[in-house]
């Protein structure tokens, strides 16, 4: 899943995911100041919502696609030489790509 | 876009040192030879702008790699009463608690720094006086999430 | 007055070494710069740029204690001894405090610094109204001094790739002149790869040193913003009293 951003791009998408994640965790905080969660079959119950999985995937999405923005900011200022910086980047969006799957698992698990 | 000039400043290809520049290839550059470049971080003056984008950039790193743990606490935790109960009692552990703290301290150092980036981003707060303000109050007000966080645990 | 001075002879040296001096001073020597030459003539061997003396030609930039900063403007009784004096971070070292500046003019050329218009001239001037002429404030005054780019983090690890703030500055000068006819070719010259612009990480290092009290950092905001399509300002960019080195 390695998508190739230019410039502006991967600038757009680091701010809208960083927005969507800002306002998730205000969700969040209000969520648990609300109703804190104290037992499984509770916590467990509120995640599984439709709804409230939804948020949680959209919110997972938002997230690895910022890593991956920031992640290679990072490589781009300091890796070299190419070849390595290549294979750095690569190993990060493997690493990524796992984590969505695994997150989709654990989701979809819960609907079962 | 080049100009006539560009002809004459062909310089090497990065080579991957990032320190010195090696002597490129051709009759006026072979006068540029090996020359030493001054970059010692511990000599140079870094403003407090400079402190929050470093922490910025440090606390993203944190950040990255606490996440595979979090999504595997967050998926033991939803797997049964006894996941959730495990999830729970990690925090009683000391190198939890000390990790905690230092996760709590790089999320609010890199949304509080975030949020002063898409502010500037959109021109709210960019002339200089008002970004070293908004500095100084991001990076004092991420130790004291911290602090507030590690009270919490102890 | 005790001073600290970066010395390196190619010729002599495998790498620079700092060389003290104590200089009396008099009432005379309001300015780093002042100082410097005295201690040229204490020393023959010692060379730096330096030309106009009133910090409009950029000749003497170099990192005094730590910041970066004009010799000739900046004032001897701010100043912490024993100042250390070194040249420019990141650029090479060609002699003492003389640092090679190919690198940072490749990529001012780079951004095409004049304007593009093929239109027949008219009788006079090309027109501009008073407001297209204030959009040129706070970025026509660069003196390419190249303080900004030396102290820029992300051109430090970059130099032939991200144009710098200098550059950058330069860029917004022809973007927002009316003028111009070439505006798009060069705001996607800059978008065309994650290094050119991109690599600005909005640290504001730029306005800190720029001894004319510029910020390039608010200039590629100014231009990514319009890369992006967003909002279109209206004036200059702000220009602050100058930080001079302590």
């Amino acid at each position: 899943m390695r998508i190739r951003f230019t410039g502006l791009k991967a600038w757009w998408v680091q701010r809208v995911s960083a927005i969507y994640m800002l306002l998730f965790v205000l969700f969040l905080l209000y969520s648990f100041g609300l109703h804190p969660v104290h037992a499984h079959p509770q916590w467990r119950g509120w995640v599984a919502q439709p709804g409230v999985s939804a948020t949680f995937l959209i919110f997972f999405a938002a997230l690895l696609a910022h890593m991956w923005v920031g992640l290679r900011d990072v490589l781009l200022d300091y890796a070299r030489p190419a070849g390595l910086r290549r294979l750095l980047l690569v190993a990060v969006a493997a690493g990524l790509f796992g984590m969505a799957v695994w997150l989709l698992v654990i989701l979809s698990r819960l609907q079962a | 876009m080049t100009s006539p000039s560009d002809q004459r400043l062909t310089d090497a290809a990065d080579d991957g040192s990032g320190r010195e520049r090696p002597a490129p290839a051709g009759a006026a550059a072979a006068i540029r030879l090996r020359r030493p470049i001054f970059l010692d971080l511990m000599r140079i003056q870094i403003p407090v702008g400079a402190l929050t984008s470093i922490g910025h950039r440090i606390s993203g790193v944190v950040l990255a790699a606490s996440v595979p743990m979090a999504v595997y606490l967050f998926g033991l935790s939803l797997r049964d009463a006894a996941g959730f109960a495990e999830v729970a009692g990690l925090f009683g552990r000391l190198a939890y608690k000390a990790a905690a703290v230092i996760v709590v301290w790089a999320l609010a150092h890199h949304i509080l720094g975030g949020v002063r980036h898409l502010l500037t981003d959109f021109d709210v707060g960019s002339p200089l006086r008002a970004a070293r303000r908004s500095a100084w109050f991001v990076n004092l007000a991420g130790v004291v999430v911290a602090l507030l966080a590690a009270m919490v645990l102890w | 007055m005790k001073l600290s001075i970066s010395r390196y002879n190619p010729d002599r040296d495998k790498e620079p070494y700092l060389q003290d001096y104590e200089i009396e001073l008099v009432p005379t020597d309001h300015m780093l710069l002042d100082v410097l030459l005295r201690v040229k003539a204490q020393d023959n061997t010692l060379s730096f740029r330096r030309s106009c003396r009133e910090g409009v030609c950029g000749s003497d930039a170099m990192n005094i204690n730590g910041r970066n900063g004009l010799a000739c403007i900046t004032r001897t009784s701010e100043l912490r001894e024993p100042v250390v004096i070194r040249p420019l971070p990141g650029f090479p070292i060609v002699r003492d405090l003389f640092v090679d500046m190919t690198q940072f003019f490749k990529q001012y050329y780079s951004i095409t610094p004049y304007l593009v218009n093929s239109e027949p001239p008219p009788e006079k001037e090309r027109l501009q109204s008073p407001a297209e002429r204030d959009k040129l404030n706070g970025a026509y005054e660069c003196i390419l001094c190249a303080c900004c780019s030396s102290q820029c983090p992300s051109y430090w690890w970059n130099p032939d790739k991200f144009v710098g703030p200098a550059g950058l500055i330069q860029a917004y000068r022809f973007i927002f002149d009316s003028r111009d006819r070439a505006t798009q070719q060069r705001l996607d010259d800059l978008d065309n790869d994650p290094y050119r612009l991109f690599r600005c990480r909005t640290i504001m290092n730029c306005a800190e040193v720029c001894p004319k009290g510029l910020e390039p950092v608010h200039a590629i905001e100014r231009i990514r913003l319009k890369i992006a399509g967003v909002t279109e300002h209206v004036g200059g960019l702000d220009v602050h009293p100058p930080i001079s080195p302590k």
